[in-house]
């Protein structure tokens, strides 16, 4: 055993043994080596920049859309362009966007968190990347070829079926969403084992940050609630391919099963965007008035609830279908039901802002605008959610208001908010506070002065979805004044974008612990050294950094070895340490892989045989990925 | 983290490097992974019995009902390959790797029995997979869970190879028990598909 612990870090602090950790954790470098990388901070960056240009893509199409609508009866674009435009726009927006941009926070932070070194299966972590960045390519390529999807983002049959919408369009939907949630779907599994699994010991479940209670919550959601959309889809593509019968009436399929699928999905979807923002207000709000978040079980439970609940709620989605009355009221019920854990959660923030003395910061603004935002579509949610009122405004742009104001303001201005708080940590500076607020500013007024007239126009009877309106409706007005605040709103977001560009040069320093935050990500460096902490620390309250102050030294865990990827392995609840993994190494076969997968997904749309062969060519890549080096007995 | 001193108060060497017991990471992984496919199994199977609710005529008239006795003995056979499967871990345990091999690659032959007998049920299928929603499901649930066998078979062959090479032992088997969990999934998943697609047509 002493011959082992000659590279632990209990009998030494020198400078070689840091050098070695650090050489050991670090990613490879060079054009072929950059396609290696495994490391969480590594992935979850590019998960993070990846979903920026997609936002920005999303919100170019959006642009190009009111340009289009800007005056009644334009002719800029025809109406196939225009519904591309908005399937890929909002395409973009759910699946390219908002859950990689969680995602991508979360495999950043949590293993930052809870103190460990790397998730638990880096390569999949690398392998979910790429499958998301193929998926994102492939989707904008066929926009550029003029082959983009058509049928909106939920792709709706019988519109959604050959016979309607013939052509390589809505296959390149159904085929990508298939693929793309594989990326959804590895990211949460490696959420829930490493959150699970590698927490620091002493870190038991009550003393789990609430961010990482939401990730837990969100992950759980992804696995029960995207395998349906993927079922949905490829019953799709296989309608589309083979000519099978599944949403043909005529051949004994029903259309309605689509939606049930779809919403099976589709409104848990949305709370799998909004309970991350749930742990990033509860995150910002702590730091920013330096007080725990008021009720800490209650904000744990009721964000279980809100997991739980919203798998209740999605025939609200589908009142104008003309299911039975008796099940509209249960689905209207489950509906009012989620305002109680969302409740729960906003009167615990009250609670913990009341009476603070709140710091000024741009994290914090961002979160007052959550509260505006969110209300705001909270309260034309209650409208929409009972049965009458939705049946006058289902499909005009009272609905496109109301889901905008609540996914901006449930996840996107929560996610700008996460931006400014962990930028610091990620780059090593801080982002200009000046520039910060301009952005938040313009996207506040932008966003209202946008969106509020929408539902004006939604209750004078102008539908979502098309591509012009005639003169004599009167529309054109309101139109041209909504296509120019939404110019204000993207300037808005490109700023912010601009200042985080700018920042990693031109930005302050920003040191370990910027705002004196007390969760564990704070306890290393501005950007984290490869190995994250060069200790792992061991925690025994909620707030490991406050109480590091008090003292004059840190509890940390010894014996891990600096000469291989090792981490601690704690138990399921009371995180106490129990063996240690090794972690595999940088490699390429990651993204062979989701080559191979990508492969056999793409070519399913030209020759469904291909689907074969990339399900094999899938298995060799594995099986390398997989492969034991020899010596294998070593130790 | 510098300039404070640190306390050592966990020491991690004398923990064991090999986790093979349940609560391994891997483990947990594959228990996600089998969660994910359950809510697909679950989705094929809903689908299934709510496309049934919506036809009078179960199975479409001139069509007639499948056969019962190669889907029941399919059963038996997958239950059966999860017995001993089972038993080779068992052996694995005991370090006894000579049966874990052999017992790896009986259950791995049970399996390639199973699509031997799914590929002539699927060939001798009057109904074709367009003409009603009756045949789509029918070819699309098989096709589904035949593609999982098959997976299971490479995987587990693989596993067996690795056996012989001498990379498993009494120390070294959480790739046995991961790939064990995986197989149960993969048997006991024919178990709903075989009441909806054998047993409801007769109700």
């Amino acid at each position: 055993m002493a011959a082992l612990m000659n590279n632990t870090a209990v009998y030494d602090h020198h400078a070689d043994a840091t050098d070695q950790l650090r050489e050991t954790w670090r990613s490879p470098t060079g054009l072929l080596g950059w396609f290696k990388h495994v490391n969480h901070t590594k992935i979850g960056v590019r998960f993070i920049i990846t979903s920026l240009v997609f936002f920005v893509l999303g919100g170019i199409l959006a642009l190009l859309m009111r340009l289009q609508l800007v005056a009644p009866e334009n002719t800029l674009m025809g109406p196939e362009l225009y519904n591309q435009l908005f399937t890929m726009h909002g395409t973009t927006m759910m699946f390219f966007f908002a859950v990689p941009a969680m995602e991508g926070l979360g495999i950043y932070l949590v293993p930052l968190m809870i103190g460990t070194r790397d998730m638990c299966f880096p390569r999949l972590n690398a392998f979910g990347y790429y499958v998301y960045l193929f998926a994102g390519i492939t989707l904008y390529v066929s926009l550029f070829a003029g082959l983009a999807p058509d049928a909106g983002w939920f792709s709706y049959v019988p519109l959604a079926n050959i016979e309607y919408s013939p052509g390589l369009g809505v296959s390149f939907w159904t085929t990508m969403i298939t693929f793309i949630e594989i990326s959804a779907l590895t990211a949460a599994v490696e959420l829930i084992v490493t959150i699970l699994k590698q927490r620091a010991p002493g870190m038991s479940l009550n003393k789990m940050p609430l961010f990482v209670w939401s990730m837990l919550v969100m992950s759980f959601m992804i696995i029960f609630a995207m395998p349906t959309v993927m079922a949905g889809s490829v019953l799709l593509a296989l309608d589309r391919t083979f000519d099978m019968q599944f949403f043909v009436p005529a051949g004994g399929g029903d259309v309605l099963l689509w939606q049930h699928l779809f919403w099976f999905f589709g409104h848990p979807e949305v709370y799998i965007i909004a309970v991350p923002a749930l742990g990033i207000i509860s995150t910002v709000i702590s730091c920013f008035t330096q007080r725990d978040i008021f009720a800490y079980t209650a904000m744990v439970l009721s964000l279980v609830a809100i997991g739980f609940v919203s798998f209740g709620l999605w025939v609200h989605h589908m009142f104008t279908t003309g299911l039975p009355q008796l099940g509209l009221s249960f689905f209207t019920a489950a509906s009012a039901m989620i305002a109680i854990p969302s409740g729960v959660q906003i009167f615990c923030w009250i609670a913990t802002l009341w009476g603070a003395k709140i710091r000024p910061g741009v994290p914090m603004l961002f979160i007052f605008g959550f509260f505006v935002v969110f209300v705001i579509g909270g309260l034309t949610g209650v409208m929409v959610a009972s049965v009458p009122f939705d049946m006058q405004v289902h499909d005009t742009y009272f609905v496109v208001a109301h889901l905008h104001y609540v996914l901006i303001g449930g996840a996107v201005l929560p996610f700008f908010a996460a931006l400014y708080f962990w930028y610091p940590k990620v780059v090593g500076k801080q982002m200009s506070e000046g520039i910060g607020k301009w952005s938040f500013w313009l996207i506040m007024i932008g966003l209202n002065l946008t969106f509020m007239p929408m539902h004006l126009l939604g209750l004078q009877g102008m539908p979502r979805r098309v591509y012009t309106y005639l003169q004599e409706m009167g529309w054109g007005d309101l139109n041209l004044f909504v296509s120019i605040s939404a110019l204000i709103m993207g300037l808005g977001f490109m700023l912010t974008i601009y200042n985080a560009v700018v920042s990693r040069k031109r930005g302050q320093p920003a040191g370990s612990n910027p705002w004196r935050a007390a969760t564990l990500e704070w306890a290393t460096a501005s950007p984290p050294e490869s190995f994250n902490h060069r200790h792992l620390p061991v925690v025994s309250t909620l707030n490991p950094l406050r109480d590091f102050d008090d003292k004059a030294s840190r509890p940390c865990v010894a014996g891990l070895r600096a000469d291989r990827r090792e981490v601690l392995i704690t138990t399921v609840v009371d995180a106490r340490p129990e063996a240690v993994c090794l972690l595999p190494t940088p490699t390429l076969w990651p993204l062979l892989t989701a080559l191979s997968v990508g492969f056999g997904f793409l070519g399913f749309m030209f020759k469904p045989i291909l689907f074969v062969v990339g399900f094999f060519l899938t298995f060799a890549c594995i099986v390398g990925w997989l492969w034991p080096h020899k010596p294998w007995l070593n130790e | 983290m510098t300039n404070t001193t640190t306390d050592f108060v966990v020491d991690a060497a004398p923990l064991t490097r090999h986790v093979n017991h349940r609560d391994a990471p891997i483990w947990w992984g594959i228990v996600g992974l089998i969660l994910i496919e359950l809510s697909v199994v679950a989705a094929f199977t809903v689908s299934y019995i709510y496309l049934r609710l919506m036809n009078s005529d179960w199975p479409p008239q001139g069509v007639p009902l499948p056969d019962l006795v190669l889907p029941s003995l399919t059963l038996a056979l997958m239950l059966t390959s999860c017995v001993t499967m089972h038993l080779s871990g068992k052996y694995l345990a005991k370090n006894k790797v000579y049966q874990f091999v052999i017992f790896t690659f009986l259950s791995v032959g049970i399996a390639i029995v199973v699509l031997a007998m799914r590929w002539h049920q699927m060939s001798a299928l009057t109904v074709r997979w367009d003409e009603h929603v009756y045949g789509s499901l029918l070819w699309t649930i098989s096709g589904f869970h035949f593609t999982h066998v098959v997976s299971a078979v490479i995987g587990t062959a693989a596993i067996g190879c690795f056996g012989i090479a001498g990379f498993f032992n009494k120390k070294r088997q959480i790739g046995v028990v991961a790939d064990t969990l995986y197989w149960n999934f993969v048997a006991v998943a024919w178990l709903p598909f075989y009441v909806v697609l054998y047993l409801m047509p007769r109700m």
